[in-house]
């Protein structure tokens, strides 16, 4: 039906135009956008800080050394008043854009928890649940727009997307006069935040946010179900090899039980990796990148292992949709890659349907089972709080109120409501004074005001998730003597446009070589391209951000 | 004048016609009494083109921008506030080996699926057409059309299912003592994959112009050919397709005018179990490197350059089509 010829003259016109449009390109009738890449040593801005004043309300049993948190081990039996007055001004509901991990609650007038709190505040806060997965696509798209409500949450790890602190800037209010100094006493439970903290929410020399004081400074543990591996009468891996021989000895695929999630970043901390801003180390003055490393080239090799030999869940390979904490948790994967905070909440959960359900994460340990390990993480602020430009002094100070009202420690009726609800409600209270949640609390809690509050969440837990406190500190305090030193530690930076474009094509060329699409003796040069296409900018940059 | 215009308009010079009117104005008028109805029924379409049409296409001009979105008081400013680039945007885009095997990637699945997906749903409205039975008829189309409602997230999870490692296949195999081939992430077959799926998808909702165009045919030509001896197969082939001939023209042109999209969640979905050397298409490709690293501009230099070929293509198309004597989609 369709003549060749006529289509191909078509074409041949079409292209001779683009090629055409290329030769206006280079004749230099135009330029290239711009690169951005940005960076602030945020080390060297004191005089905004607010001031630190300590809230004394109760002392952790368990000390672990900081940017991780220390844990209690009893509940107070009696719980301080720590705020009296009712924030809310009558400003009119409050619209929030926040995250989570897992399915979305009910909204504002069906869901009890929100409705309890927010009688508290004296004003609505009506929240925006977003996939915690997706967030930055989403963050960009909304920040583009302009399209922000009163407040918005963003992770620290989404923080470095192109133009984000265009974005700060243009969108949100500076709130350097409402905190810094003495002024932030008026919101005492804001002003018992670290110094550190708060270094960390400066923009262009501005305060910009309220941030969340980091007590989960890990990336990665390497969860496995202990209850599966006790019966098989095996234990948690202590080399790469007892890893890899674990993974051969517990898939089964005729009983539908594989070893592995894609644990594609656990196993590079195992090579020790670099992980710093994305995987950059500094070697003898030379700023390298992980992809550049022989470690890096031992963690691919391992995982190509496991890919091919089908250690890994088909579901996860095959699909983006696939849930690999719902495998996990229903026992069809028995390691798996997460973090640190989905640890409580799934133990919680699950021990309610399984009463066997037991996870532990491995104890850290490097691939020669060395005695040094390495383990990723980052001592920025997790989230950060930001307020809408333009609201208004008086409704800039109703939500920092409510901000502060959040921010009540551990100890405190404020810190209890919003941790667990209103008793008889959510939860009951055992013989140990621990609130024992149901399941209208899991439908519906949804760290929605845990993530704005800034406040650390304390390590505690009763007999619905018996030995947590224990286990977690006993996990951390090994941990966190072999966090990763960053090199930029106190440099904000915002990567040149350049290395953000190539941050994707690299993940799927890793992907690609996982996955045994691509041979490893491609590795080279692929590294060569990644180079040229960006990569040496993105060297450059880094040089340049480093503290000297 | 279209063809579509030209059909509406007999159908209205079939309608008694007013009375003539000596001043223009009555006339007008007249008919503005007479198709009232007709212009609201259209006025939700038209409104519909317009707002998400006709206005975002004025945000082109962003592909000759250093587009920031955060100059100015509005998003709107800033696209005013942005430099001009001229064509820096194209220049990056073309020099961009991704983009072309992107562009590669998304050409081939379209020229596959022009093979291997669009005669399907004639095929099937075809065999569809041959149930006398209202009933069974009407009971198959409700089971086929139902897939087009299922979210792409839906229809991979399916599939996976039933055809990946842990799925039902890969099961029921094991059990006899054989291997699942790998299907689901196999970057060599994924061609397949997806046609497979969208065929699964679309086919019955494919079906429903084809079916119109099979009622419209005078049923009394069928007689007649049969009582001068003509087979089942002369009467498919001398009746049948010559009489649905116009919209199988129409809609290969609009596809072939949709070369350059073949969709986007299904690729999101898989591109990581396939890889991007096989799963990155046009529009994923502008997803990653334009909307989520915020360079607006390479990514409406993209749909630019998608929108500027689609059009050569149906050009091309329709002319092709006029020269063989059909219609097209619009004459001169």
């Amino acid at each position: 039906m369709a003549l060749p010829f006529q289509d191909a003259a078509a074409n041949r016109r079409a292209f001779l135009g683009l090629a055409g449009l290329s030769a206006l390109a280079v004749a230099g009738c135009t330029s290239t956008p711009k690169g951005g890449g940005t960076s602030t040593d945020v080390n060297k801005i004191d005089a905004i800080l607010p001031k630190f004043k300590a809230l004394e309300v109760g002392k952790p049993d368990i000390l672990v050394p900081p940017p991780a948190a220390s844990g209690y081990l009893s509940y107070p039996s009696s719980l301080v008043d720590a705020i009296t007055d009712k924030p809310g001004k009558g400003g009119g509901v409050i619209k929030v854009t926040t995250l989570n991990w897992g399915t979305v609650p009910p909204g504002l007038g069906s869901n009890k928890y929100l409705g309890s709190i927010n009688t508290e505040l004296g004003v609505d806060m009506d929240f925006s649940i977003n996939d915690g997965n997706t967030y930055a696509d989403k963050l960009t798209a909304i920040l583009g727009a302009r399209d922000i409500t009163d407040v918005l949450v963003a992770p620290s790890w989404n923080t470095n997307i192109p133009r984000f602190p265009d974005a700060v800037q243009t969108l949100f209010e500076d709130l350097t006069e409402y905190l810094k100094g003495d002024a932030v006493l008026k919101y005492p439970m804001l002003a018992s935040f670290p110094k550190e903290a708060w270094q960390g929410s400066v923009w262009g020399g501005k305060l910009a946010a309220v941030p969340f004081v980091n007590d989960n400074p890990f990336a990665w543990a390497l969860f496995y179900r202990k209850d599966i591996l006790d019966a098989a009468g095996l234990g948690p891996a202590k080399t790469a090899d007892e890893l890899y021989q674990l993974g051969k000895k517990i898939t089964k695929p005729d009983q539908g039980v594989w070893a592995f999630s894609d644990i594609t970043d656990y196993v590079q901390m195992i090579f020790k990796v670099p992980g710093a801003k994305g995987g950059w180390r500094v070697e003898g003055g030379k700023i390298v990148n992980k992809i550049e490393t022989p470690e890096f080239m031992a963690a691919l090799e391992f995982l190509v292992k496991i890919f091919k030999e089908g250690l890994v869940h088909p579901d996860l390979v095959g699909s983006k949709g696939a849930d690999a904490s719902q495998l996990f948790n229903s026992g069809k994967i028995v390691v798996q890659q997460n973090g640190l905070g989905a640890w409580q909440s799934a133990l919680r959960e699950q021990l309610k349907i399984n009463a066997n359900y037991k996870i532990q994460p491995m104890k850290v340990f490097s691939h020669d089972g060395s005695a040094s390990p390495l383990v990723w993480g980052s001592a920025d602020p997790i989230f950060y709080t930001f307020i809408k430009k333009g609201l208004g002094k008086a409704r800039t100070e109703e939500i920092l109120a409510c901000l502060n009202w959040c921010a009540a420690p551990f100890g405190t009726k404020e810190w209890e409501l919003r941790q667990y609800g209103v008793e008889g409600v959510h939860f009951t209270r055992g013989t140990d004074n621990v609130p024992k949640t149901n399941d209208l609390y899991n439908n519906e809690y949804a760290n929605q005001f845990t993530f704005l509050s800034g406040r650390n969440a304390a390590v505690t837990g009763g007999s619905d998730t018996p030995n947590y406190v224990q286990d977690y500190t006993t996990w951390t305090k090994d941990a966190v003597k072999y966090l990763e030193p960053n090199p930029w530690a106190g440099v904000r930076t915002e990567d040149p446009v350049k290395l953000s474009q190539l941050n994707t094509p690299t993940q799927d060329l890793i992907k690609d070589v996982v996955r045994g699409r691509r041979p490893l003796s491609d590795w080279p040069t692929i590294v060569a391209d990644w180079k040229k296409n960006g990569g040496d900018e993105g060297r450059d940059f880094y040089a340049k951000a480093l503290p000297n | 004048m279209t063809s579509e215009s030209t059909k509406v308009a007999g159908t209205v010079a079939a309608r008694p016609r007013p009375r003539p009117m000596p001043a223009m104005r009555s006339r007008w008028r007249a008919r503005w009494r007479r198709d009232l109805p007709l212009v609201l029924m259209t006025v939700p379409a038209a409104g519909f083109l317009l707002l998400f049409h006709y206005l975002p296409t004025l945000g082109n001009f962003l592909a000759f921008k250093d587009y920031n979105p955060f100059l100015g008081d509005s998003a709107i400013e800033a696209m005013f506030l942005s430099d001009w680039i001229g064509f820096g945007n194209f220049q990056l885009l073309f020099e961009d080996p991704l983009f072309w095997s992107a562009v590669r990637n998304t050409l081939g699945i379209t020229a596959f699926q022009l093979v291997f997906f669009f005669p399907v749903p004639i095929a099937l409205a075809l065999l569809l057409n041959s149930i006398l039975s209202q009933r069974l008829r009407g009971l198959v189309q409700g089971i086929i059309y139902l897939p087009h409602f299922f979210s792409w997230v839906l229809v991979v999870t399916f599939f996976l299912m039933m055809l990946g490692g842990d799925g039902l296949f890969a099961h029921t195999l094991r059990d006899v003592g054989l291997r699942m081939p790998n299907v689901m992430s196999n970057p060599d077959t994924f061609i397949y994959l997806v046609t497979s799926e969208a065929v699964w998808k679309d086919v019955g909702w494919g079906t429903i112009i084809f079916l119109a165009a099979l009622s419209s045919i005078d049923f009394s030509l069928y007689e007649a050919a049969a009582a001068d001896g003509a087979g089942r197969w002369r009467r498919l082939w001398h009746i049948t397709l010559p009489g649905i001939r116009p919209v199988i023209v129409l809609l290969l042109i609009l596809r072939l005018g949709d070369a350059l999209s073949v969709g986007f969640e299904q690729f999101f979905l898989q591109r990581d179990a396939v890889g991007a050397g096989a799963a990155e298409v046009l529009d994923t490709y502008v997803y990653w490197q334009g909307i989520a690293t915020q360079n607006y501009g390479i990514g409406a230099a993209a749909g630019l350059f998608k929108g500027v070929v689609g059009l050569l293509l149906i050009l091309a198309a329709n002319r092709v089509a006029q020269r063989f004597g059909e219609q097209g989609v619009y004459s001169r």
